[in-house]
């Protein structure tokens, strides 16, 4: 027999209320199962499960192992493994002159033979555990450049720094597949990032130097982050930070092959921040949440502040200023054209393939900004002022995109980032029209009204559908 | 699966040892068989984030005279030799850019020539010398000391051997500056 809706809740009440608390052990693990295991006293007083099968769930969940106490393991042993070998680079640092030279070598090389150690036991015994194989890979790494300085120090060898940044991270490099570790290999890339800044940006005597295997060396990280995540479908907060730092390292390390030739570097930039955009398209790459798909944010502000930046005249004019032979031969010799030859390519495979398997309504509206850019480009050596007019034109209408796309997402940041969009091309606006400042005013109002109305639009409609 | 990462770890382990053995491998040669130069010089007192602190030596004898129409460009490798003045002190004696046979020699590198003919600017790759973290700047004060005193001198000890040179120490008036310092450390103020 069904009860009456409000007898029913009257039942349910009573019946928690006065008797007894069914007898289930557990152990809470995860948040989630945390409160799975919470309800099942309530589910068997409903009568919605037996005791037995009430029993049975907590026994399943309590056979899992607790992910949150193994994260936080992991964690301590990085740190750990960070904090000790980098503690000993600085006692080594101090040069201890009463020792002689043969006791200070053995001093320096022994951390790397206890982490070799360390390692080898973890790799014969195949141990999986990750905080054993993140805090010694960590460990290792350190130990590496432990014994390559202090060998530098007891002999005063002046060496190049970013010859010793790339020895040490080419040495790391194994220590990544060996022990497979994500956490090494964030400091490898961090490492190999520092080379090429080092080498491209910071040091006097290697101006003119490119740092050019910081390409090869970034690559030869890539079969690991696809085998350990990519393959296995498991994305990790390991993933989320190494692809952060891998679209963060190009993103900086592009400039390093930039002399003199920023009309072109534009190019490469625009490919390269496309490319970024198809790949977090693309269903590999994907991931729950908007702040977690790197290749998405920087991709997507890359665009954004650049078109935001060729919304200036500056870029055109001096575009235009260039004669034809001019810009032929600039194409023909440098470094930058065949940079963007290649991104350009790039991007373009890839979004041949996101379009293969992808209907265009649901691709992101970014990906084409390359080949957008490109048309400007060839429109902006005739005429920079329909170029730069253009230009607006596009921020504009991926503002609108990507405040429709907030909306059909319900989703406020995108929303909001839409909005933001709009607001900067009007600060842009600001500094370099002669619109009077009643319109400049009103077009300030019109976004803060726009800003406040989507919003409310959006949470309004949230309210709706709960 | 496990034997092929065993196998790469065996390799991982000998790269890593193979880099610092080569180093030391090589100094130690020119440690125990090159020859002896004094390189006049003046110490400044910066650090290195991985090696600690050191003391740097700016050489005055950093120019070679190349042959007549011998053209030498920014950033060349090349090839070294040098000889001694009447004080004892080195100087470099030519430059080419093949190794001479015989005879210790600096593989090096050109660094900015003002003229394309005319004395060759040369890199000197040994200008770093590591000192205990609370001597080095102490160090520097020696060193000062001793240029206000006219009759004091300042120079670095360098063996060269084939291509390759190691600083030994740093001398200020025929006394290493690090028992020059450590007297200074001892003596009552």
């Amino acid at each position: 027999m069904e009860l009456p809706g409000t007898h029913r809740a009257a039942f349910l009440f009573l019946k928690n209320e006065y008797l007894p608390t069914p007898d289930i052990s557990t152990t809470p693990a995860t948040r989630m199962s945390k409160q799975i295991l919470k309800e099942l006293p309530e589910l068997v007083r409903a009568n919605v499960i037996s005791e037995e099968t009430a029993q049975r769930i907590a026994d399943h969940y309590n056979a899992q192992p607790n992910p949150s106490t193994n994260r936080l393991l992991i964690v301590f042993s990085i740190l750990g493994g960070l904090l000790v070998s980098m503690g000993l680079v600085l006692i080594v640092a101090h040069n201890w002159d009463e020792l002689p030279k043969g006791i200070k070598l053995l001093v320096g090389l022994f951390p790397m033979l206890v982490a070799q150690a360390v390692c080898g036991y973890i790799v014969i015994k195949n141990i999986p555990s990750r905080a054993w194989r993140e805090g010694c890979g960590v460990f290792l790494c350190f130990a590496i450049a432990l014994s390559i300085s202090i060998v530098g120090q007891v002999y005063n060898i002046e060496g190049n720094f970013g010859r010793f940044l790339m020895v040490w991270m080419l040495l790391t490099l194994p220590v990544v597949y060996v022990l497979r570790s994500p956490a090494t290999a964030m400091l490898y890339i961090v490492g190999v990032t520092w080379y090429a800044c080092e080498v491209g940006y910071f040091s006097y005597f290697s101006m003119g130097v490119l740092p050019w295997k910081y390409w090869p060396m970034l690559l030869l990280i890539l079969p690991f982050c696809y085998t350990e995540f990519l393959l296995k479908g498991v994305k990790t907060n390991f993933y989320y930070f190494i692809s952060w730092l891998f679209t963060l390292s190009i993103t900086v390390c592009l400039g390093c092959f930039e002399s003199n030739n920023d009309e072109v570097v534009v190019i490469t930039y625009m490919s390269l921040f496309s490319a970024f955009v198809i790949l977090s398209q693309m269903k590999m790459f994907e991931t729950n949440r908007v702040l977690t798909n790197a290749f998405l944010v920087v991709g997507s502000l890359g665009i954004m502040g650049l078109l935001l930046m060729l919304s200036f005249d500056w870029y055109w004019d001096e575009l235009a200023s260039l004669s034809t032979e001019g810009v032929k031969l600039y194409f023909a010799l440098s470094i930058e054209f065949y940079f963007a030859m290649i991104f350009t390519v790039l991007a373009a495979t890839l979004l041949v393939l996101l379009l293969r398997r992808k209907p265009m309504a649901e691709v992101n509206l970014k990906v084409f900004a390359f080949l957008l850019f490109i048309a400007l480009f060839v429109l902006g050596k005739e005429s920079p002022v329909a170029a730069q007019l253009s230009v607006n034109l596009v921020v504009l209408v991926f503002a609108i995109y990507t405040i429709r796309d907030g909306a059909l997402k319900n989703h406020l940041g995108i929303l909001n980032y839409g909005l933001l969009i709009i607001t900067a091309l009007i600060i842009c606006r600001f500094f370099d029209t002669d619109f009077s400042f009643v319109v400049r005013g009103l077009l300030f109002i019109g976004v803060g009204a726009g800003f406040f109305a989507a919003n409310l639009y959006m949470i309004r409609k949230r309210k709706q559908s709960a | 699966m496990k034997t092929f990462v065993i196998i790469l770890f065996v390799f991982m382990c000998a790269a890593q040892w193979l880099v610092p053995a080569k180093m030391i491998y090589d100094s130690e040669g020119v440690v125990l068989n090159g020859t002896v130069y004094k390189f006049r010089t003046q110490p400044i007192d910066p650090s290195d984030p991985f090696r600690g602190k050191y003391i740097t030596l700016s050489f005055s004898e950093n120019h070679v005279e190349a042959e007549p129409g011998d053209k030498w460009y920014e950033g060349e490798e090349a090839y070294v030799t040098f000889t001694t003045d009447s004080a004892g002190f080195a100087i470099p004696a030519s430059i080419s850019r093949n190794p001479p046979a015989s005879g210790p020699y600096l593989h090096t590198k050109t660094l900015y020539p003002d003229f394309q003919e005319g004395p060759v600017p040369i890199e000197l790759p040994f200008d770093r010398f590591y000192l205990e973290e609370s001597k080095a700047s102490e160090a520097e004060k020696v060193y000062w000391e001793a240029q206000r005193d006219s009759a004091q001198v300042a120079y670095g000890v360098v063996r060269i051997g084939a291509g390759k040179a190691v600083l030994t120490d740093v001398m200020i008036n025929d006394r290493s500056i690090v028992e020059v310092v450590k007297a200074l450390n001892e003596s009552p103020e």
